[in-house]
């Protein structure tokens, strides 16, 4: 049963040199346009399922304006929320007021995740952000007016970036001292402005020790629960945890990615053709093999790890029989504790080395 | 055919100087194909000849010209073959010696035209490529006049590629090469120059009747092997095969006798009747011995039996080749294979991955090493990791070659910082003219084994030449340089080398190692050893950064796809302990710079 619900909202009033999601420059006609058909594609789409989590993402949704955001949650009123746990938005720091904030909070929004990504200015100009750090913890405290359950992004291992720089920036993210937050390390994906200036990646070991300083730094205050992702105790994202069990999900809107019926699909990232209701899927037939290598590359980023209880009533396999398992828990690579196993703290930050005997 | 309308001879050259384009406006010019006919050389039959440029397989045409009956026996053209050239050398009485109008004497013109003379060829001066725009052929006049003391109206012009001066050359052949003077009614022997496996006749003996006549159902006898068989066909190639009821002496063709065993047919070998099997053999006859040594490993250990299969088949075709079971701590089950030499062992190596789809690694070439051990005994290595502890050896000797290089003057310089590198000493030098010599030096074979022709090509901008002879054994000071990775011998990896060189060498192979291993979960010291001494080392590093930070909105698929293409990436590794190493890093060894 499907229990999730990913929107993706592909318009931006800039495009960050480091993004290569799926996304075109704010458009009024193109968003108004968007919507119908973003609508439509839900309608044909959903099958009345009791919705747990949904998650709207970008993009930038903050870009809408306040009617376009209001069209954008009527179409989700078709959603049914008896059972709605959690209601994510992203949102841009210099789209935040009062006005968006009450009418997120009005249908049902309980979540605002908030890309920081840096507090230092040379680095926002670097990263194609178009706020300055001044306005970032006003604006924060104006959402925690709001709400409760805050996410906030940090990209580090940016160019030349120092560990005192990372330090000045945990340091003031701690003090936001909001419900979660997630660090990513910088990566020069292709047909971003980055890639394109030809910009090098940062060495491996200074990637190392700060990450290994963010670890240091918020373990106090919240639980490191999924590789690039800390929570307070209670505060973990249902809606990521959709995606790390390894359950099924809809993905609406361009470009978006959905788990269904067996099936794993991505949407046309062509803003005409979906506009015209063409979503020209990409798609991968799941096996049951395949499920059962989705299960552990997923499962295997959360710390807690994968529950030996639940692989057993979903795949009639017991986890411990696969070879693979064997060896990387012969190896010390994985440990196998009472009810789960999980990887060795250790090779967590090499997660993909351990992950490729996998599958 | 009487005896007397018949010329048999050979076209010798240095690589490159145009033998096999000649030798197809010979075949035109001849009738023997037409111009349609004509694929690039016709005589380079196998595609890694064609492509490399080299013959590696002899083979033997008969030609019909001017009422005479030609025999064109083809010779390789490299240094490692020099066994196999003399003895098509011997089949013939006369020989085309071609030299390239820009390129001027080479070492191997220089090497093949000593083989020639040692075999009583005539010889004939041809100066080759005179179409091309830099072709300076008075240079080249003076050159054969000065170096082999030809006069200048014996040399002839050619083209191989407008067919320019090959009439010329043919008449020359019917009127300065003697025919064959061997008795017909003598008791038959015969020499073999070459043999080719064929998979529905069985080996084809490639031969030159020198007395007597052999027929179609004679039961034969090769003298050295004592293997006796019927002959169940003989014929020639045109260079389409002609059947014949027999072959009499004078005559080159080949013969076909259900044979299956390689090792029976040897060339430089002498066939007889079995019923006049006391007669003399001929001359020359030596077995090939491997040069350089080489354990071939699949890169899946289950494909051993593969690997064992191809290189059955390849040694059908490939007397010279040599094989034994070997087996390493580091790569499993694999074999020891004796090679001629580099090149030998190069084109192996291509034909195993072309022709059997099998991913192979190489181990760092090794010469044959004679050790004399404190008891006296004397054994040979031809595998580091089985040479004795040192407390047992009294010492060790090496072979040596004496080369000749051929360059411009200008690279004197550069050649003998290069060959006093390589532990070379110095014998003499020969101006060929005012602006190139001829250098001799007294090396190490060990060291030819490593990088020696590409530093040659590098240091002289292309421009010198290179041939070798085995001169024997000389006592040594070598030690075996062991490499470890992450604590533990990687047999695979140790070599024999000079104690003076041992150092800079080591640090040279972990430096290599530390750029081609990638960074892996753990931490790997990487330590080269001489005597259990440590004498170079560094770290690969742990992996650090390895981690999708990111599940891209949901988008799950793409994450996967980049592990796949990981894990593609692993399965081309072969794994040591618990390190993974790509396969070139064991021929990697061999490319340091010191």
């Amino acid at each position: 049963m499907i229990k999730s619900v990913y929107i993706h909202i592909p318009f931006c009033k800039k495009i960050c040199s480091y993004c290569d999601f799926c996304k075109v420059i704010y458009n009024q006609k193109w968003v108004d346009d968007y919507l119908k058909s973003l609508e439509y594609e839900i309608k044909n789409n959903y099958k009345n399922e009791k919705i747990e989590t949904i998650y709207i993402g970008g993009g930038t949704p903050s870009s809408l304006n306040i009617d376009q955001l209001i069209r954008l949650f009527d179409v989700i009123k078709i959603f049914s929320k008896d059972n709605l746990l959690e209601f994510t938005i992203e949102c841009n720091i210099e789209d935040i007021n009062e006005d968006k904030l009450r009418l997120f909070k009005e249908n049902g929004v309980n979540r605002i995740s908030i890309g920081i990504e840096s507090f230092s200015n040379k680095y926002l100009k670097y990263l194609n952000r178009s706020y300055t750090n001044e306005i970032i913890e006003k604006k924060i405290n104006l959402v925690k007016e709001y709400f409760d359950n805050i996410n906030v992004d940090l990209i580090y291992a940016l160019k030349d970036e120092t560990l005192d720089e990372l330090q000045s920036d945990i340091d003031k993210i701690k003090k936001l001292d909001v419900s979660h937050i997630s660090c990513y390390s910088l990566i020069i994906e292709d047909n971003t402005r980055l890639k394109i200036n030809n910009t090098k990646p940062i060495n491996d070991e200074l990637d190392y020790e700060m990450y290994k300083l963010i670890l240091d730094n918020l373990s106090d205050q919240y639980i490191h629960y999924e590789i690039s992702n800390y929570a307070k105790k209670g505060y973990e994202s249902k809606h990521n945890l959709t995606y790390w069990h390894n359950e099924e999900y809809y993905g609406f809107g361009l470009g978006a990615s959905g788990y269904i019926n067996n099936e794993r699909y991505t949407n046309t990232k062509n803003l005409t053709k979906y506009l015209n209701n063409e979503y020209d899927r990409q798609i991968e037939i799941i096996s049951k093999e395949d499920k059962i290598k989705y299960e552990l590359i997923l499962g295997f980023r959360l710390l807690d790890g994968i529950d030996k209880k639940s692989f057993y009533n979903k795949y009639r396999i017991d986890i411990l029989d696969i070879k693979e398992i064997k060896k990387l828990i012969e190896e010390g690579k994985i440990i196998n504790d009472k009810d789960k196993i999980y990887i060795n703290k250790k090779y967590l930050y090499v997660l993909n080395d351990i992950l490729v005997y996998l599958i | 055919m009487t005896q007397d309308k018949i010329r048999n001879f050979c076209i010798i050259a240095h690589i490159d100087h145009g033998k096999s384009t000649l030798a197809d406006r010979i075949l035109e010019a001849t009738g023997a194909i037409s111009k349609r006919e004509s694929k690039d050389q016709i005589l380079d039959s196998m595609d890694l000849e064609r492509e490399r440029g080299i013959t590696i397989k002899l083979n033997a045409v008969k030609l019909d010209y001017k009422g005479y009956t030609l025999h064109l026996i083809d010779t390789p053209g490299h240094v490692d073959f020099t066994y196999e050239v003399s003895r098509s050398l011997a089949a013939c009485e006369g020989a085309v010696l071609l030299v390239d109008a820009t390129q001027g004497i080479e070492a191997q013109s220089l090497a093949n035209y000593y083989l020639a003379l040692e075999n009583d060829l005539q010889i004939i001066p041809v100066i080759n490529k005179i179409d091309l725009p830099n072709a300076d052929i008075n240079k080249r006049i003076e050159e054969l006049k000065s170096v082999f003391g030809f006069s200048e109206d014996e040399i002839i012009l050619t083209s191989g590629k407008t067919g320019e001066g090959v009439e010329k050359l043919l008449d020359a052949i019917i009127e300065r090469i003697p025919s064959p003077n061997g008795q017909k009614d003598k008791p038959l022997r015969a020499l073999i120059f070459d043999s080719i496996f064929d998979s529905y006749r069985g080996i084809v003996v490639q031969i030159r009747v020198v007395d007597g006549k052999i027929r179609l159902g004679d039961k034969i006898k090769f003298k050295s092997t004592n293997a006796v068989y019927d002959v169940t066909e003989i014929g020639v190639n045109t260079p389409k095969i002609l059947k014949l009821n027999e072959l009499s002496s004078g005559d080159v063709g080949y013969i076909c006798a259900s044979i299956k065993t390689l090792s029976d047919v040897k060339i430089g070998d002498t066939i007889v009747l079995e019923e006049e099997d006391d007669v003399e053999s001929l001359d020359g006859y030596k077995e090939i011995k491997p040069m350089v040594y080489s354990g071939i490993y699949p890169v899946e250990t289950s494909r051993y039996n593969d690997l064992r299969d191809a290189l059955e088949k390849l040694k059908l075709n490939d007397a010279s080749l040599s094989f034994e079971m070997e087996d390493s701590k580091a790569l499993g089950f694999g074999f020891r294979c004796g090679f001629l030499g580099l090149l030998h062992m190069d084109i192996i190596k291509e034909r195993i991955e072309r022709e059997f789809n099998l991913d192979i690694i190489l181990t760092a070439p090794s010469v044959i090493y004679k050790v004399t051990l404190t008891n006296g005994d004397i054994i040979t290595i031809d595998n580091p990791t089985k040479l004795p502890d040192r407390q047992n050896i009294s010492y060790i000797e090496e072979p040596y070659i004496k080369t000749s290089i051929f360059s411009p003057t200008d690279y004197i310089g550069s050649i003998m910082e290069l060959c006093q590198n390589k532990r070379g000493n110095f014998i003499n030098m020969e101006y060929i003219d005012k602006t190139r010599v001829n250098m001799h030096y007294e090396l190490p074979l060990s060291e030819i084994v490593y990088d020696f022709f590409d530093k040659l090509k590098s240091y002289t901008k292309g421009y010198a030449s290179f041939d070798y002879e085995f001169i024997g054994y000389k006592v040594s000071e070598l030690v075996k340089l062991d490499i470890l990775l992450n604590g533990d011998i990687v047999d695979a990896f140790s070599v024999i080398t000079h104690k003076s060189s041992a150092y800079s060498r080591g640090r040279a192979i972990v430096e290599k190692l530390r750029e081609i291993i990638p960074r892996q979960l753990f931490e790997i010291p990487i330590q080269a050893c001489v005597n259990n001494k440590v004498i170079a080392r560094c770290d690969i590093k742990a992996n650090r950064k390895n981690v999708l930070a990111k599940c891209y909105g949901g988008d799950i698929s793409r994450k996967k796809k980049l592990l796949e293409k990981q894990k593609e990436g692993k399965k081309k590794m072969k794994t040591i302990g618990s390190v993974e190493l790509p396969s070139e890093a064991f021929l990697s060894v061999l490319s340091v710079e010191e």
